[in-house]
């Protein structure tokens, strides 16, 4: 992955290259005769034209795909989330099935008094987000008050992903256990939608034990 | 994933299990501020509307702290720690499209 500094480097040349080139610009149609003037207001005017353009292109597309979009967050969303837990659920089994018992405890490890052969770090996290439509119903249950189930259930499903994905790495990794497991949440805001949160990510992590 | 990182070992229990701690050496922390590109946003953006996993963002905590890890590792090793115990997380948003990510732990030796 190319690193932020690398990329604000990049898109400084590029800023540079644009007032040099206008600047260029500028100093030939000077040269010219006075007919070019139009020229000039293309030269000075062109990046914030295509930065229009753009904006444009992105708005048209937006009105075009954001109410189909909507429509199948309404169809599919529930559906997806059904699919995933019961997905979950299987993937739970296998790894209870491989351990012989859940990994996963909050335990300090005080329980254990030898045997001991390796100790180490181990963590996953998941993105979660719920869909424009289950916003929506959200918002129409926060005029009510109580129990918001949907976001729940996305909630529930991102923490339950998360655990599974940590008995998975575990598990990869050769540990017999995982002690004092921690799962943190913590909010992640889209630079496109400053306010308000769209996303939650939850990770867990907890440290993997081998017995020698 | 390395779970014995320069020779350093990295738990988030108190103590090692088999292990006696001989010596305290401070409290040492790795941390990064990231942000995703442009292009990775507005995917995450349409992807938003189904709802569900967002690839993109778990990829870059997951770089991001991976990381952190490292850098707090770093730490340890240049105090001459061989383990760290007690590791924590913590994630803060400082502007919008770009989180901190917070490791931190304490440098110890152990035998």
């Amino acid at each position: 992955m190319r690193s932020i500094d690398a990329r604000v480097r990049i898109l400084t040349a590029s800023l540079l290259l644009s007032v040099l080139s206008s600047g260029v610009a500028m100093a030939q149609a000077a040269e010219a005769p006075k007919e070019d003037d139009s020229f000039i207001l293309i030269c000075c005017l062109g990046p914030f034209l295509l930065i229009a353009l753009g904006f444009a292109v992105f708005g048209i597309l937006w009105t075009v795909f954001a109410p189909i979009m909507f429509v199948y967050g309404m169809i599919f969303s529930e559906r997806n989330l059904r699919k995933r837990m019961s997905d979950l659920v299987l993937r739970e089994r296998a790894s209870i099935e491989h351990f012989g018992k859940d990994p996963l405890s909050t335990l300090r490890g005080d329980h254990i008094v030898g045997g001991v052969k390796e100790t180490g770090l181990v963590y996953a996290s998941v993105v979660f987000s719920p869909s424009h439509w289950q916003l929506l119903i959200a918002w129409i249950n926060q005029i009510f008050g109580g129990r918001i189930d949907v976001i729940h259930r996305v909630i529930s499903v991102g923490r339950a992903e998360a655990k599974q994905r940590l008995r998975e790495q575990a598990q990869a990794a050769g540990w017999d256990d995982v002690l004092n497991v921690r799962i943190d949440t913590a909010e992640m805001t889209p630079a496109s939608k400053p306010k308000g949160t769209k996303a939650v990510e939850v990770f867990a992590y907890g440290t993997g034990i081998k017995f020698g | 994933m390395q779970h014995i990182r320069d020779g350093i070992m990295v738990v988030n229990t108190e103590t090692i299990a088999g292990k006696v701690i001989t010596q305290n050496l401070g409290v040492v922390g790795g941390s990064t501020v990231r942000a995703k590109h442009i292009g990775k946003d507005i995917g995450a953006l349409f992807k938003n509307i189904g709802g569900g996993e967002l690839k993109a963002y778990t990829e870059l905590l997951e770089e991001s702290r991976t990381e952190a890890i490292a850098r707090m590792v770093a730490d340890a090793s240049a105090r001459g720690a061989n383990a760290i115990v007690n590791v924590r997380f913590a994630t803060s948003a400082v502007t919008a499209g770009a989180s901190e990510l917070f490791a931190y732990g304490t440098a110890v030796t152990v035998e």
